[in-house]
Protein backbone atom coordinates (compact mmCIF):
# COMPACT_ATOMS: atom_id res chain seq x y z
CA UNK A 1 0.00 0.00 0.00
CA UNK A 2 1.33 3.37 -0.58
CA UNK A 3 1.60 5.80 2.41
CA UNK A 4 0.53 9.24 1.05
CA UNK A 5 1.05 12.00 2.80
CA UNK A 6 -2.12 14.74 2.69
CA UNK A 7 -1.69 18.46 3.53
CA UNK A 8 -4.67 21.04 3.82
CA UNK A 9 -4.49 24.56 4.90
CA UNK A 10 -6.72 26.24 6.69
CA UNK A 11 -6.61 29.95 6.28
CA UNK A 12 -7.55 32.75 8.16
CA UNK A 13 -11.37 32.85 9.06
CA UNK A 14 -12.32 29.37 7.22
CA UNK A 15 -14.10 26.72 8.55
CA UNK A 16 -13.49 22.94 7.15
CA UNK A 17 -15.66 20.08 7.92
CA UNK A 18 -14.15 17.17 6.47
CA UNK A 19 -15.21 13.66 6.25
CA UNK A 20 -12.66 11.21 5.80
CA UNK A 21 -12.78 7.20 5.56
CA UNK A 22 -10.39 4.97 5.42
CA UNK A 23 -7.41 7.09 5.15
CA UNK A 24 -3.69 5.93 5.79
CA UNK A 25 -0.54 7.87 5.80
CA UNK A 26 -0.14 11.21 7.09
CA UNK A 27 -2.69 14.12 7.30
CA UNK A 28 -1.08 17.46 7.83
CA UNK A 29 -3.23 20.10 8.96
CA UNK A 30 -2.01 23.82 9.70
CA UNK A 31 -4.70 26.20 11.17
CA UNK A 32 -4.18 29.80 10.79
CA UNK A 33 -6.36 32.56 13.29
CA UNK A 34 -9.64 32.46 13.90
CA UNK A 35 -10.17 29.59 11.39
CA UNK A 36 -11.40 26.45 12.50
CA UNK A 37 -11.24 22.39 10.85
CA UNK A 38 -13.42 19.72 12.26
CA UNK A 39 -12.24 16.11 11.13
CA UNK A 40 -14.67 13.35 10.92
CA UNK A 41 -13.15 10.29 10.32
CA UNK A 42 -13.91 6.59 10.29
CA UNK A 43 -11.18 4.21 10.14
CA UNK A 44 -11.16 0.21 9.40
CA UNK A 45 -8.12 -1.53 9.54
CA UNK A 46 -5.25 1.40 8.20
CA UNK A 47 -2.42 3.17 9.55
CA UNK A 48 -2.87 6.96 9.93
CA UNK A 49 -1.08 9.93 11.75
CA UNK A 50 -3.35 13.07 11.48
CA UNK A 51 -1.27 16.32 12.62
CA UNK A 52 -2.50 19.78 13.12
CA UNK A 53 -1.06 22.73 13.94
CA UNK A 54 -2.94 25.94 15.44
CA UNK A 55 -1.09 28.15 14.08
CA UNK A 56 -2.88 31.38 15.02
CA UNK A 57 -4.93 32.99 17.65
CA UNK A 58 -8.42 31.47 17.63
CA UNK A 59 -7.97 28.59 15.75
CA UNK A 60 -9.76 25.37 16.31
CA UNK A 61 -9.66 21.64 15.77
CA UNK A 62 -12.17 19.36 16.37
CA UNK A 63 -10.87 15.89 15.93
CA UNK A 64 -14.03 13.08 15.49
CA UNK A 65 -12.76 9.03 14.83
CA UNK A 66 -14.26 5.86 14.55
CA UNK A 67 -11.89 3.04 14.43
CA UNK A 68 -13.36 -0.81 13.51
CA UNK A 69 -10.75 -3.37 14.16
CA UNK A 70 -11.24 -6.78 12.95
CA UNK A 71 -9.34 -10.21 12.26
CA UNK A 72 -6.57 -8.80 9.75
CA UNK A 73 -7.86 -5.55 9.86
CA UNK A 74 -5.75 -3.93 12.28
CA UNK A 75 -5.91 0.01 12.91
CA UNK A 76 -3.15 2.45 14.32
CA UNK A 77 -4.18 5.58 14.77
CA UNK A 78 -1.75 8.75 15.82
CA UNK A 79 -3.50 12.22 16.23
CA UNK A 80 -0.89 14.43 17.28
CA UNK A 81 -2.50 18.49 18.13
CA UNK A 82 0.24 21.30 18.40
CA UNK A 83 -1.01 24.49 20.24
CA UNK A 84 1.55 26.66 18.74
CA UNK A 85 0.20 29.89 20.17
CA UNK A 86 -2.16 31.39 22.81
CA UNK A 87 -6.04 30.96 22.83
CA UNK A 88 -6.16 28.74 20.64
CA UNK A 89 -8.64 25.01 21.10
CA UNK A 90 -8.71 21.47 20.48
CA UNK A 91 -11.01 18.75 20.91
CA UNK A 92 -10.35 14.90 20.14
CA UNK A 93 -13.35 12.59 20.18
CA UNK A 94 -12.36 8.95 19.37
CA UNK A 95 -14.77 5.36 19.94
CA UNK A 96 -14.07 2.35 18.63
CA UNK A 97 -14.27 -1.26 18.41
CA UNK A 98 -12.14 -4.63 17.99
CA UNK A 99 -14.00 -7.93 17.33
CA UNK A 100 -12.56 -11.48 16.58
CA UNK A 101 -8.64 -10.78 16.74
CA UNK A 102 -8.43 -7.72 15.44
CA UNK A 103 -5.75 -5.02 16.99
CA UNK A 104 -5.87 -1.08 17.45
CA UNK A 105 -3.80 1.10 18.43
CA UNK A 106 -4.30 4.64 19.39
CA UNK A 107 -1.82 7.26 20.69
CA UNK A 108 -2.76 10.96 20.65
CA UNK A 109 -0.91 13.90 22.37
CA UNK A 110 -1.72 17.37 22.38
CA UNK A 111 1.07 19.67 23.09
CA UNK A 112 0.91 23.09 24.64
CA UNK A 113 4.47 24.51 24.22
CA UNK A 114 6.01 27.66 25.88
CA UNK A 115 3.63 30.57 25.34
CA UNK A 116 0.73 28.72 24.57
CA UNK A 117 -1.16 30.63 27.32
CA UNK A 118 -4.99 30.01 27.39
CA UNK A 119 -4.96 27.41 25.21
CA UNK A 120 -7.78 24.78 25.97
CA UNK A 121 -7.41 21.24 24.84
CA UNK A 122 -8.90 17.68 25.46
CA UNK A 123 -9.41 14.07 24.58
CA UNK A 124 -11.58 11.56 24.95
CA UNK A 125 -11.36 7.78 23.80
CA UNK A 126 -13.81 5.44 24.49
CA UNK A 127 -13.61 1.15 23.16
CA UNK A 128 -15.66 -1.92 23.50
CA UNK A 129 -13.32 -5.38 22.95
CA UNK A 130 -15.90 -7.49 21.27
CA UNK A 131 -14.41 -10.50 21.67
CA UNK A 132 -12.19 -12.10 24.15
CA UNK A 133 -9.12 -12.43 21.60
CA UNK A 134 -9.35 -8.39 20.45
CA UNK A 135 -6.60 -5.81 21.57
CA UNK A 136 -6.73 -2.24 22.51
CA UNK A 137 -4.30 -0.12 23.28
CA UNK A 138 -4.53 3.56 24.17
CA UNK A 139 -1.63 5.70 25.23
CA UNK A 140 -2.51 9.34 25.97
CA UNK A 141 -0.07 12.35 26.68
CA UNK A 142 -0.09 15.66 27.06
CA UNK A 143 2.90 17.67 26.78
CA UNK A 144 2.22 20.81 28.16
CA UNK A 145 4.98 23.87 29.19
CA UNK A 146 2.82 26.18 29.79
CA UNK A 147 1.08 27.29 33.32
CA UNK A 148 -2.21 29.20 32.08
CA UNK A 149 -4.18 26.15 30.21
CA UNK A 150 -6.98 23.39 29.93
CA UNK A 151 -6.26 20.16 29.30
CA UNK A 152 -7.76 17.01 29.98
CA UNK A 153 -8.14 13.65 28.54
CA UNK A 154 -10.05 10.24 29.44
CA UNK A 155 -9.82 6.75 28.18
CA UNK A 156 -12.09 4.12 29.06
CA UNK A 157 -12.20 0.53 27.25
CA UNK A 158 -14.55 -2.46 28.16
CA UNK A 159 -16.58 -4.85 26.76
CA UNK A 160 -20.51 -4.73 26.06
CA UNK A 161 -22.86 -4.27 29.23
CA UNK A 162 -24.93 -7.34 29.21
CA UNK A 163 -27.30 -5.51 31.36
CA UNK A 164 -28.74 -3.57 28.43
CA UNK A 165 -27.99 -6.71 26.14
CA UNK A 166 -30.73 -8.53 28.60
CA UNK A 167 -32.94 -5.81 28.48
CA UNK A 168 -32.97 -5.67 24.77
CA UNK A 169 -33.04 -9.94 24.88
CA UNK A 170 -36.37 -9.74 27.44
CA UNK A 171 -38.23 -7.45 24.64
CA UNK A 172 -37.43 -10.30 22.09
CA UNK A 173 -34.56 -9.42 20.46
CA UNK A 174 -32.58 -11.85 19.27
CA UNK A 175 -28.59 -11.53 20.50
CA UNK A 176 -26.98 -10.62 17.68
CA UNK A 177 -29.44 -8.13 16.63
CA UNK A 178 -29.17 -6.60 20.42
CA UNK A 179 -25.54 -6.66 19.96
CA UNK A 180 -25.45 -4.54 16.77
CA UNK A 181 -27.81 -2.38 17.88
CA UNK A 182 -25.27 -1.63 20.98
CA UNK A 183 -22.60 -1.37 19.24
CA UNK A 184 -24.03 0.56 16.75
CA UNK A 185 -25.18 3.42 19.10
CA UNK A 186 -22.21 3.46 21.30
CA UNK A 187 -20.20 4.43 17.84
CA UNK A 188 -23.00 7.05 16.27
CA UNK A 189 -23.70 9.00 19.71
CA UNK A 190 -22.11 12.53 19.07
CA UNK A 191 -20.40 10.73 15.72
CA UNK A 192 -21.89 11.47 12.38
CA UNK A 193 -24.52 9.82 11.03
CA UNK A 194 -22.14 9.20 7.40
CA UNK A 195 -20.58 6.26 9.12
CA UNK A 196 -24.00 4.07 9.43
CA UNK A 197 -23.77 2.18 6.43
CA UNK A 198 -19.67 1.64 6.89
CA UNK A 199 -20.85 0.44 10.33
CA UNK A 200 -23.59 -1.43 8.94
CA UNK A 201 -21.12 -3.49 6.64
CA UNK A 202 -18.60 -4.14 9.19
CA UNK A 203 -20.72 -5.44 11.64
CA UNK A 204 -22.18 -8.06 9.55
CA UNK A 205 -18.83 -9.20 8.17
CA UNK A 206 -17.23 -9.42 11.95
CA UNK A 207 -20.27 -9.62 14.46
CA UNK B 1 -58.12 -24.61 33.26
CA UNK B 2 -54.30 -25.85 32.15
CA UNK B 3 -51.70 -23.37 33.63
CA UNK B 4 -50.22 -20.60 31.67
CA UNK B 5 -47.02 -21.29 33.99
CA UNK B 6 -45.89 -23.73 36.35
CA UNK B 7 -43.00 -23.69 38.90
CA UNK B 8 -41.58 -26.64 40.23
CA UNK B 9 -39.85 -26.93 43.16
CA UNK B 10 -37.62 -24.45 41.67
CA UNK B 11 -33.83 -23.41 43.03
CA UNK B 12 -31.77 -20.64 41.91
CA UNK B 13 -28.83 -18.58 42.60
CA UNK B 14 -26.78 -15.69 42.21
CA UNK B 15 -23.03 -16.65 42.23
CA UNK B 16 -22.77 -19.23 45.62
CA UNK B 17 -25.86 -17.47 47.18
CA UNK B 18 -29.12 -19.51 46.75
CA UNK B 19 -32.06 -17.07 46.39
CA UNK B 20 -34.70 -19.23 45.42
CA UNK B 21 -35.66 -22.66 47.68
CA UNK B 22 -37.70 -25.24 46.31
CA UNK B 23 -40.18 -22.53 44.97
CA UNK B 24 -43.73 -23.43 43.35
CA UNK B 25 -46.61 -21.50 42.53
CA UNK B 26 -48.97 -21.82 39.07
CA UNK B 27 -50.25 -18.93 36.57
CA UNK B 28 -53.62 -19.41 35.41
CA UNK B 29 -54.57 -17.46 32.53
CA UNK B 30 -56.58 -14.40 32.53
CA UNK B 31 -55.62 -14.11 36.22
CA UNK B 32 -54.17 -11.30 37.99
CA UNK B 33 -51.53 -12.57 40.76
CA UNK B 34 -49.47 -10.44 42.95
CA UNK B 35 -46.41 -11.20 45.07
CA UNK B 36 -45.60 -9.56 48.90
CA UNK B 37 -42.50 -10.34 50.74
CA UNK B 38 -40.25 -8.57 52.79
CA UNK B 39 -37.00 -7.05 51.07
CA UNK B 40 -34.71 -9.66 50.45
CA UNK B 41 -37.03 -12.38 49.70
CA UNK B 42 -36.31 -13.06 46.45
CA UNK B 43 -39.70 -11.29 44.28
CA UNK B 44 -37.04 -9.64 41.80
CA UNK B 45 -34.82 -13.12 41.19
CA UNK B 46 -38.16 -15.19 40.59
CA UNK B 47 -39.04 -12.32 37.91
CA UNK B 48 -35.59 -12.52 36.49
CA UNK B 49 -34.80 -16.06 36.72
CA UNK B 50 -38.46 -16.42 34.55
CA UNK B 51 -37.63 -13.88 31.88
CA UNK B 52 -34.52 -15.68 31.77
CA UNK B 53 -31.42 -13.16 32.89
CA UNK B 54 -28.12 -15.10 32.44
CA UNK B 55 -26.99 -13.24 35.59
CA UNK B 56 -29.07 -15.93 37.74
CA UNK B 57 -28.64 -19.59 37.09
CA UNK B 58 -31.07 -22.05 38.15
CA UNK B 59 -29.92 -25.31 39.90
CA UNK B 60 -32.27 -27.54 39.82
CA UNK B 61 -37.06 -27.58 39.54
CA UNK B 62 -39.31 -26.74 36.56
CA UNK B 63 -40.33 -23.84 34.42
CA UNK B 64 -43.18 -24.66 32.11
CA UNK B 65 -44.68 -21.65 30.46
CA UNK B 66 -47.62 -22.91 28.23
CA UNK B 67 -46.33 -26.56 28.78
CA UNK B 68 -42.65 -25.81 27.07
CA UNK B 69 -39.41 -25.97 28.93
CA UNK B 70 -38.29 -22.21 29.90
CA UNK B 71 -34.55 -23.60 30.45
CA UNK B 72 -34.12 -24.06 27.08
CA UNK B 73 -35.26 -20.14 26.09
CA UNK B 74 -33.04 -17.89 25.58
CA UNK B 75 -34.14 -14.15 27.10
CA UNK B 76 -35.71 -13.24 23.03
CA UNK B 77 -37.43 -16.60 22.92
CA UNK B 78 -39.47 -16.61 26.15
CA UNK B 79 -40.31 -12.59 25.11
CA UNK B 80 -41.59 -13.77 21.93
CA UNK B 81 -43.67 -17.38 23.54
CA UNK B 82 -45.58 -14.12 25.27
CA UNK B 83 -43.16 -13.46 28.66
CA UNK B 84 -42.60 -9.29 29.85
CA UNK B 85 -40.83 -8.23 32.63
CA UNK B 86 -41.53 -4.55 33.51
CA UNK B 87 -38.33 -3.61 35.10
CA UNK B 88 -38.25 -2.12 38.90
CA UNK B 89 -35.23 -0.01 37.46
CA UNK B 90 -35.66 -0.23 33.54
CA UNK B 91 -31.65 1.25 32.44
CA UNK B 92 -31.11 4.12 30.00
CA UNK B 93 -29.37 3.34 26.84
CA UNK B 94 -28.25 6.52 25.00
CA UNK B 95 -28.12 5.85 20.94
CA UNK B 96 -31.29 3.99 20.08
CA UNK B 97 -34.59 5.50 19.99
CA UNK B 98 -37.72 4.29 21.68
CA UNK B 99 -39.38 4.49 18.09
CA UNK B 100 -36.60 2.43 16.61
CA UNK B 101 -36.19 -0.16 19.70
CA UNK B 102 -40.05 -0.79 19.73
CA UNK B 103 -39.68 -1.32 15.88
CA UNK B 104 -37.18 -3.98 16.32
CA UNK B 105 -38.91 -5.40 19.21
CA UNK B 106 -41.99 -5.93 17.35
CA UNK B 107 -40.69 -7.17 14.22
CA UNK B 108 -38.92 -9.62 15.99
CA UNK B 109 -41.77 -10.88 17.79
CA UNK B 110 -43.85 -11.06 14.78
CA UNK B 111 -40.88 -13.02 12.60
CA UNK B 112 -40.91 -15.35 15.34
CA UNK B 113 -44.16 -15.97 14.99
CA UNK B 114 -44.20 -16.48 11.43
CA UNK B 115 -46.20 -13.25 10.54
CA UNK B 116 -46.01 -11.02 8.13
CA UNK B 117 -44.05 -7.69 9.62
CA UNK B 118 -46.41 -4.79 9.81
CA UNK B 119 -45.77 -2.15 7.06
CA UNK B 120 -45.30 1.79 8.04
CA UNK B 121 -48.81 2.96 8.59
CA UNK B 122 -50.02 -0.09 10.66
CA UNK B 123 -46.84 0.08 12.96
CA UNK B 124 -47.55 3.88 13.86
CA UNK B 125 -50.94 3.28 14.37
CA UNK B 126 -50.44 0.71 16.82
CA UNK B 127 -47.72 2.60 18.45
CA UNK B 128 -49.72 6.00 18.92
CA UNK B 129 -53.07 4.20 20.03
CA UNK B 130 -51.06 2.93 22.98
CA UNK B 131 -48.89 5.88 23.57
CA UNK B 132 -52.14 8.30 23.20
CA UNK B 133 -53.57 5.95 26.15
CA UNK B 134 -50.87 6.18 28.54
CA UNK B 135 -49.59 10.04 27.87
CA UNK B 136 -46.59 9.23 26.37
CA UNK B 137 -46.00 12.04 23.66
CA UNK B 138 -44.33 11.72 20.09
CA UNK B 139 -41.07 13.27 21.52
CA UNK B 140 -40.91 11.15 24.32
CA UNK B 141 -40.60 8.44 21.35
CA UNK B 142 -38.24 9.94 19.60
CA UNK B 143 -35.93 10.31 22.75
CA UNK B 144 -32.92 7.63 23.17
CA UNK B 145 -34.81 4.87 25.69
CA UNK B 146 -35.07 6.09 29.14
CA UNK B 147 -32.32 8.62 28.68
CA UNK B 148 -33.10 11.96 31.15
CA UNK B 149 -36.54 10.17 32.08
CA UNK B 150 -37.85 10.93 35.32
CA UNK B 151 -38.58 7.76 37.69
CA UNK B 152 -42.25 7.81 36.65
CA UNK B 153 -41.68 8.50 32.93
CA UNK B 154 -39.81 5.09 32.57
CA UNK B 155 -42.23 3.24 34.36
CA UNK B 156 -45.07 4.53 32.06
CA UNK B 157 -42.88 3.64 29.17
CA UNK B 158 -42.38 -0.42 30.58
CA UNK B 159 -45.88 -0.08 30.48
CA UNK B 160 -46.28 0.98 26.53
CA UNK B 161 -43.89 -1.47 25.83
CA UNK B 162 -45.95 -3.83 27.45
CA UNK B 163 -49.13 -2.76 25.60
CA UNK B 164 -47.28 -2.37 22.98
CA UNK B 165 -46.15 -5.95 22.78
CA UNK B 166 -49.29 -7.65 23.71
CA UNK B 167 -47.64 -10.10 25.85
CA UNK B 168 -49.47 -13.32 27.39
CA UNK B 169 -48.06 -13.33 30.59
CA UNK B 170 -46.88 -9.29 32.57
CA UNK B 171 -44.65 -9.39 35.57
CA UNK B 172 -44.13 -6.01 36.94
CA UNK B 173 -41.45 -5.64 39.18
CA UNK B 174 -42.54 -2.83 41.38
CA UNK B 175 -44.28 -0.65 39.26
CA UNK B 176 -45.36 0.95 42.15
CA UNK B 177 -42.08 2.56 43.27
CA UNK B 178 -41.65 6.58 42.27
CA UNK B 179 -44.64 6.81 40.89
CA UNK B 180 -46.91 9.68 42.28
CA UNK B 181 -50.50 9.38 42.73
CA UNK B 182 -51.89 10.64 39.22
CA UNK B 183 -48.76 8.59 37.65
CA UNK B 184 -49.80 5.17 39.46
CA UNK B 185 -53.18 6.03 38.49
CA UNK B 186 -52.25 6.47 34.33
CA UNK B 187 -50.36 3.00 34.48
CA UNK B 188 -52.99 1.01 36.54
CA UNK B 189 -55.51 1.95 34.01
CA UNK B 190 -52.95 0.87 31.51
CA UNK B 191 -52.91 -2.27 33.13
CA UNK B 192 -56.34 -2.93 32.96
CA UNK B 193 -57.24 -2.12 29.76
CA UNK B 194 -55.04 -5.33 28.97
CA UNK B 195 -56.64 -7.56 31.27
CA UNK B 196 -58.34 -10.01 29.17
CA UNK B 197 -59.27 -13.89 29.14
CA UNK B 198 -56.11 -15.37 28.32
CA UNK B 199 -53.62 -12.91 29.70
CA UNK B 200 -52.22 -13.16 33.21
CA UNK B 201 -50.18 -10.55 35.35
CA UNK B 202 -48.05 -10.90 38.09
CA UNK B 203 -47.31 -7.96 40.37
CA UNK B 204 -44.29 -7.73 42.40
CA UNK B 205 -45.43 -5.62 45.11
CA UNK B 206 -44.74 -3.76 48.88
CA UNK B 207 -48.20 -1.71 48.89
CA UNK B 208 -51.98 -2.43 49.20
CA UNK B 209 -52.55 0.91 47.41
CA UNK B 210 -51.48 -0.62 44.11
CA UNK B 211 -53.71 -3.58 44.71
CA UNK B 212 -56.32 -1.36 45.11
CA UNK B 213 -56.24 0.25 41.73
CA UNK B 214 -54.94 -3.47 39.93
CA UNK B 215 -57.46 -6.04 42.28
CA UNK B 216 -55.53 -9.39 42.27
CA UNK B 217 -57.63 -12.64 41.88
CA UNK B 218 -54.08 -14.57 44.13
CA UNK B 219 -52.31 -13.02 46.40
CA UNK B 220 -48.68 -14.90 47.20
CA UNK B 221 -46.58 -14.36 49.94
CA UNK B 222 -42.98 -15.06 49.78
CA UNK B 223 -40.39 -15.19 52.34
CA UNK B 224 -36.52 -16.76 52.47
CA UNK B 225 -37.25 -17.68 48.45
CA UNK B 226 -40.23 -19.83 48.35
CA UNK B 227 -44.39 -19.02 48.94
CA UNK B 228 -45.37 -19.19 52.90
CA UNK B 229 -49.07 -18.47 51.95
CA UNK B 230 -51.73 -18.18 49.49
CA UNK B 231 -55.00 -16.09 49.86
CA UNK B 232 -56.80 -13.60 48.15
CA UNK B 233 -57.09 -9.55 48.33
CA UNK B 234 -57.96 -9.98 52.32
CA UNK B 235 -54.00 -10.74 52.54
CA UNK B 236 -52.32 -7.74 51.84
CA UNK B 237 -54.97 -5.90 54.18
CA UNK B 238 -53.32 -8.16 57.01
CA UNK B 239 -50.16 -7.37 55.63
CA UNK B 240 -50.93 -3.49 55.98
CA UNK B 241 -51.94 -4.12 59.88
CA UNK B 242 -49.81 -6.88 61.04
CA UNK B 243 -46.46 -6.72 58.53
CA UNK B 244 -44.53 -9.76 57.78
CA UNK B 245 -43.95 -10.99 61.94
CA UNK B 246 -46.19 -14.16 61.35
CA UNK B 247 -44.15 -15.68 58.74
CA UNK B 248 -40.38 -15.41 60.08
Amino acid sequence: MVMQTINKIISANEKINDVLMNQSGLLDVVVYENASYDLNLLQAGQSLKVKVSLLGQNACCTLRTVYLSGTDADNKIEFEVIHAVEQTNSKQEIKGVAAGFGKADFYGVIRMPHGSQKCEGSQSHKALLLSDNACIKCTPELEIYADDVKCAHGSSIGTLDETYLFYLMSRGIDETTARQMLIKAFLLSDMPQAFETEIDKWMEANE
Amino acid sequence: MKNLLEIKNLNACVGEKQILKDFSFEIEPGKVYAIMGPNGSGKSTLSNVIAGNPVYSVTSGKMLFKGKDLSKMTPDVRANEGIFLGFQYPIEIPGISYAQFLKQALTSKMKYLGQKPLDAVAYIKRLKVRAQALGVTDEMLKRPVNVGFSGGEKKRMETLQMAFLEPDFCILDEMDSGLDVDALKIVADGVNLMREENRSFLLITHYERLLDLIEPDVIYIMVDGHIVEKGDKSLARKLEENGYADYK
